[in-house]
């Protein structure tokens, strides 16, 4: 009996300890041993994404022969109009490339495309935040966009080894500029992700909407990206302005929330575009000479 | 076996019960006067507590709300807001670094200084550094940001604290900031868009510089990003002496007795600095454009930040102020007055006005020099309030400016002359190279005379002597009556409804101090009352002229030619737009000249154009009726010209009167029809254009 008091004691010491030396510890090696614990998490996480991958193909494999045979149909369709409509692109794409001889435009591209596939959704914020299977030895840097065709996704947040943290469009850290479509002046909006409700549909915040904007009765407005900031090229889908009336807000603005273009629930892979030169953002996040 | 007495019962004895009980009754007091205490508190007083307890963890908030539009008489919007985008660093979220700063710092000055510890300046110290710390941040991400751009210049990084830049945080302002707003977010960058005084970003570098910090300075942390609205003047200059400007105000707004009314009598209010009209129309319309403030109601902390909103409410954009002037017009008038300019190619001071002839509605009321209120829409710089002094920008030459009318105020020296049946307008007078009244010779403009002038003649070459003559004949006190028919002496622009702005010695104005004391219109006692001694007949031929002692203003002058064209004594002019406005004036009766004598004064004054002084003005296909005139006048001590004109538009059915003024230099090189004319002749023009394709003000974004 005394023995098992002794023994309860005795770990409710060293529990005590380490609480205690975890404290005190400088905050460089714990900033380490967290580090350490995302890259000792990489692999889990790898596997279970590529135990995901190969559920979905043996999902995909199981469907019957006359299924994949209507899927093949519809494929073909969109095919074949797609093919027809990238027939119509080439005068397009002609004139371009005419105009760019005359003018002598050269096109620098400013980002480099990473594709990643979707590891794991952080199930602390389960709509907010996404761990892709791409990570620093992938050339990825905290704070580049994060697309999926021309929607955006988020943004990366953290950089692991071999994985990276992405803030969703409707996480809370997430804030960009964009535009309104059919707001003929341009003017910049804010998009701000909002604590979601674990059982509603995430949303995002838009505000900072000048007062004389009407929303086009009856339309769906789209909202881009202004390309202004820096961060995310011009002309990225956000998402929809949800329809219905704009709340007034901060007296001079009004506010509505955005609907993303994408189902982020069901994203399976997104691409990187990291920026071929570091922002200032980025050297913000890098240096503390600025103390 | 010997009892032993038990010592664990109560004592029983009557002395020990009776100890027993008055414990018992001193406890159950106790406990009753707490049960009642408690229960007062409870039910009766609850009410009031709650409302003690409210007022002294509670505060409200008042928002400032946005100022209405000011637009043309088409909706083309003169005056608008622009959202300002400031970087402010939420004081309370810093405790914890403003702590770990002043430990450092403790412990620094306690190793070497360890019995002179001075706490308040180490916390003072702690809480700027950190936020200069944040502050270089912000100011790293903007610089990095705008280094692309060819107009930014950034400001020397670590300039001295002394410096008043917005790099450094100054901290008398801290020091004020968190004595009087310390719940409020301190302000690290007021303009976003704009930042460092002096900085030319464009609009769209400016939205840039915006766009960057938005998305890449970090989201998280106590550096928030906040908008507000800002007056802003889409046009500059233009119209910038009607339009005004705001100033900063620690008024209440005009809705807080609303606001405490409802709920929220005794609580603290804290209020972000709003914005009234210092000049023109921003302040004589200001309770129109104000509107009505929001309010939040806070929680605060113990150390008095705000911690959670509990209420908050819109505030209410002040309504619009529709002017009378055009936009196309007055542009035309100010353009045109800016191509004056004097021998050495500076600016030569100016005004032009146009009036709508029937409605009295003013079209274009233009003053040069003038001023940007851009700059002076977030505060007035000292720099910039001397440079617009030094040129005399601030006076509105328009309508405070006074000056004599010179050979405009024929027109009324030759109706005086009619009505009073000393001439007629078929008279023909000899006119030779002079004239003498009261012993002095009086000349013409040329030296050989103009010989058989009648009124056409007159009006159309400008004699002197007939007006000399004319003036004679009638007397001084009867040529003042007739300029006071014209309400030459009489204060214009009084608002019509009850307003409380725009005030003037007791008298509500549409526009602030329009000329009103310094109205002369001489007579005979007028001399004497200024103790120049008594009046004589050469002070008559001056007058005649429209020299001598006359002062009048140009918008009074337009009055006169639109008062003229409608064949009535008095114009009631007005800024304000109003569509339904009828072409009543008030104090106008006919102006008693026959039919005959009318045609002539108007034939005279189509003379001036069509062959007279300003027939280097003339507009093909559009015939106008004017009266040039050259005065002289003392400009800081010394002698110059005085360029004028007046008429009306077109000369057969009047719909636009005009005036313009010029104050030129003491040469030949400033004439009536030959200064003042072009201007005129540009804002005609302009209005043919606008009378014949309204339509096309569409182009522009109108009023939302």
């Amino acid at each position: 009996m005394d023995q098992n008091r002794q023994g309860a004691r005795a770990s409710y010491i060293a529990l005590t300890i380490f609480v205690a030396i975890w404290i005190l510890l400088p905050s460089a090696v714990r900033r380490f041993n967290r580090e350490a614990f995302s890259e000792f998490q990489a692999p889990a996480l790898h596997l279970a994404g590529k135990g995901r991958d190969l559920a979905k193909f043996w999902e995909l494999k199981s469907r019957s022969n006359e299924e994949m045979a209507a899927a093949g149909r519809d494929l073909a369709r969109i095919n074949a109009a797609l093919e027809l409509k990238l027939k119509s692109m080439d005068d397009v794409r002609r004139e371009n490339v005419r105009l760019r001889d005359i003018t002598r435009y050269k096109d620098t591209a400013d980002y480099l495309s990473v594709v990643a596939r979707v590891a794991t959704r952080d199930s602390s914020s389960w709509w907010q935040r996404i761990v892709i299977r791409k990570g620093r030895n992938d050339g990825i840097r905290p704070g580049s966009p994060v697309i999926f065709g021309i929607t955006v996704v988020g943004r990366v947040t953290a950089v692991h080894l071999t994985t990276s943290e992405v803030d969703l469009v409707t996480s809370p850290s997430f804030r960009c500029t964009a535009y309104l479509e059919g707001d003929e002046q341009n003017r910049i909006v804010l998009v701000n992700g909002m604590a979601g409700n674990s059982l509603g549909s995430a949303r995002a915040r838009i505000s900072v909407i000048p007062y004389d904007y009407f929303q086009p009765a009856g339309q769906t407005t789209q909202v881009f990206t202004t390309g202004m900031g820096g961060v995310f090229p011009s002309r990225l889908l956000l998402g929809t302005l949800e329809s219905g009336p704009l709340s007034a807000k901060e007296a001079n603005f009004k506010e509505g929330q955005l609907i993303p273009a994408r189902d982020l629930y069901n994203l399976q892979e997104v691409s990187v575009l990291v920026p071929l030169h570091q922002t200032p953002g980025e050297a913000l996040l890098q240096t503390d000479q600025l103390q | 076996m010997k009892d032993v007495p038990d010592n664990r019962v109560l004592p029983s004895t009557p002395i020990e019960r009776l100890r027993l009980h008055a414990v018992f009754f001193f406890f159950f007091t106790g406990f009753i006067y707490v049960a009642f205490g408690l229960g007062y508190r409870q039910l009766l007083q609850s009410n009031d507590l709650k409302d003690l307890s409210d007022t002294q963890s509670r505060r409200v908030i008042l928002r400032p709300p946005a100022r209405g539009q000011i637009i043309d008489r088409n909706g083309y919007v003169l005056v608008d807001n622009r959202t300002r985008w400031s970087v402010k660093a939420d004081l309370a979220s810093l405790q914890k670094e403003f702590r770990a700063e002043y430990s450092k710092k403790y412990q620094a000055e306690k190793a070497r200084e360890p019995l002179h510890i001075d706490r308040e300046k180490l916390l003072e110290d702690a809480k700027r550094d950190v936020l200069q710390a944040w502050l270089n941040k912000v100011w790293f991400v903007i610089d990095e940001t705008n280094k692309t751009s060819k107009t930014y210049k950034a400001p020397p990084r670590h300039a001295g604290l002394s410096t008043p830049n917005e790099r450094n945080i100054n901290i008398e302002e801290l020091r004020k900031h968190l004595r009087e707003r310390r719940p409020l977010p301190y302000t690290l960058v007021s303009d976003l868009a704009f930042p460092g005084t002096g900085q030319a970003l464009t609009p769209n570098e400016g939205t840039k510089s915006v766009a960057r910090f938005i998305e890449q300075f970090p989201v998280d942390g106590p550096i928030r990003l906040d908008s507000d609205i800002i007056r802003t003047y889409p046009h500059g200059t233009l119209a910038a002496h009607v339009l005004g400007y705001v100033k900063d105000t620690d008024e209440l707004p005009p809705n807080v007795d609303e606001i405490a009314d409802f709920k929220f009598e005794n609580l603290q209010k804290l209020r972000y600095t709003g914005k009234k009209g210092a000049t023109g129309i921003e302040k004589s319309y200001d309770s129109s454009l104000r509107g009505l403030s929001g309010w939040e109601l806070w929680t605060k902390t113990s150390a008095g930040y705000n911690q959670t909103r509990l209420q908050a409410s819109e505030s209410e954009q002040g309504s619009n102020v529709p002017l009378s002037l055009d936009y196309r017009i007055q542009k035309a008038a100010e353009d045109a007055l800016a191509k004056i300019k004097d021998s050495q190619g500076a600016l030569l001071p100016g005004a032009a006005v146009m009036i709508d002839v029937n409605t009295g509605e003013i079209l274009a009321l233009a003053s040069q020099p003038s001023f940007d209120p851009n700059r002076l829409a977030d505060r007035v710089s000292t720099a910039y309030y001397q440079e617009v002094e030094k040129t005399g920008g601030w006076l509105n030459r328009s309508i405070q400016g006074l000056y004599p009318p010179g050979s405009t105020f024929k027109v009324i020296t030759a109706i005086a002359g009619m009505r009073n049946k000393v001439v007629d307008w078929d008279d023909i007078l000899q006119c030779g190279p002079s004239y003498r009244m009261g012993g002095r010779d009086f000349p013409e403009h040329i030296p050989e005379g103009y010989g058989d002038v009648n009124l056409e003649v007159m009006l159309a070459v400008s004699c002197n002597v007939w007006n000399y003559q004319v003036g004679e004949r009638l007397g001084i006190d009867r040529l003042a009556r007739e300029a006071r028919r014209f309400g030459l002496d009489v204060p214009l622009l009084s608002k019509s409804g009850d307003s409380e702005d725009g005030e003037m010695g007791g008298r509500s104005t549409e526009l602030p101090s329009p000329a009103s004391r310094g109205l002369v219109v001489p007579d005979s006692a007028y001399k004497l009352r200024i103790n120049q001694g008594p009046w004589n007949p050469g002070d008559t031929a001056n007058t005649a002229i429209g020299q001598g002692y006359l002062l009048t203003s140009p918008l009074h002058m337009a009055c006169v030619a639109a008062s003229i064209a409608r064949g009535e004594t008095r114009t009631t002019p007005t800024i304000i737009h109003d569509p339904r406005r009828d072409g009543r004036h008030q104090g106008a009766e006919p102006i008693g000249l026959n039919d005959a004598q009318m045609a002539a004064m108007r034939e005279g004054m189509l003379r001036c154009v069509e062959e007279g002084t300003a027939k280097s003005v003339r507009i093909p296909k559009l015939p106008y009726a004017a009266k040039t005139g050259t005065a002289e006048y003392f400009k800081k001590g010394e002698k110059a010209h005085l360029a004028w004109m007046i008429g009306y538009a077109p000369a057969d059915n009047p719909a636009v009167a005009f005036c313009v003024l010029v104050e030129g230099q003491f040469d030949t090189s400033t004439w009536g029809g030959k200064t003042a004319g072009p201007v005129a002749k540009e804002m005609l023009q302009a209005w043919a254009d606008t009378a014949r394709d309204p339509a096309e003000q569409a182009v522009e974004p109108a009023a939302r």
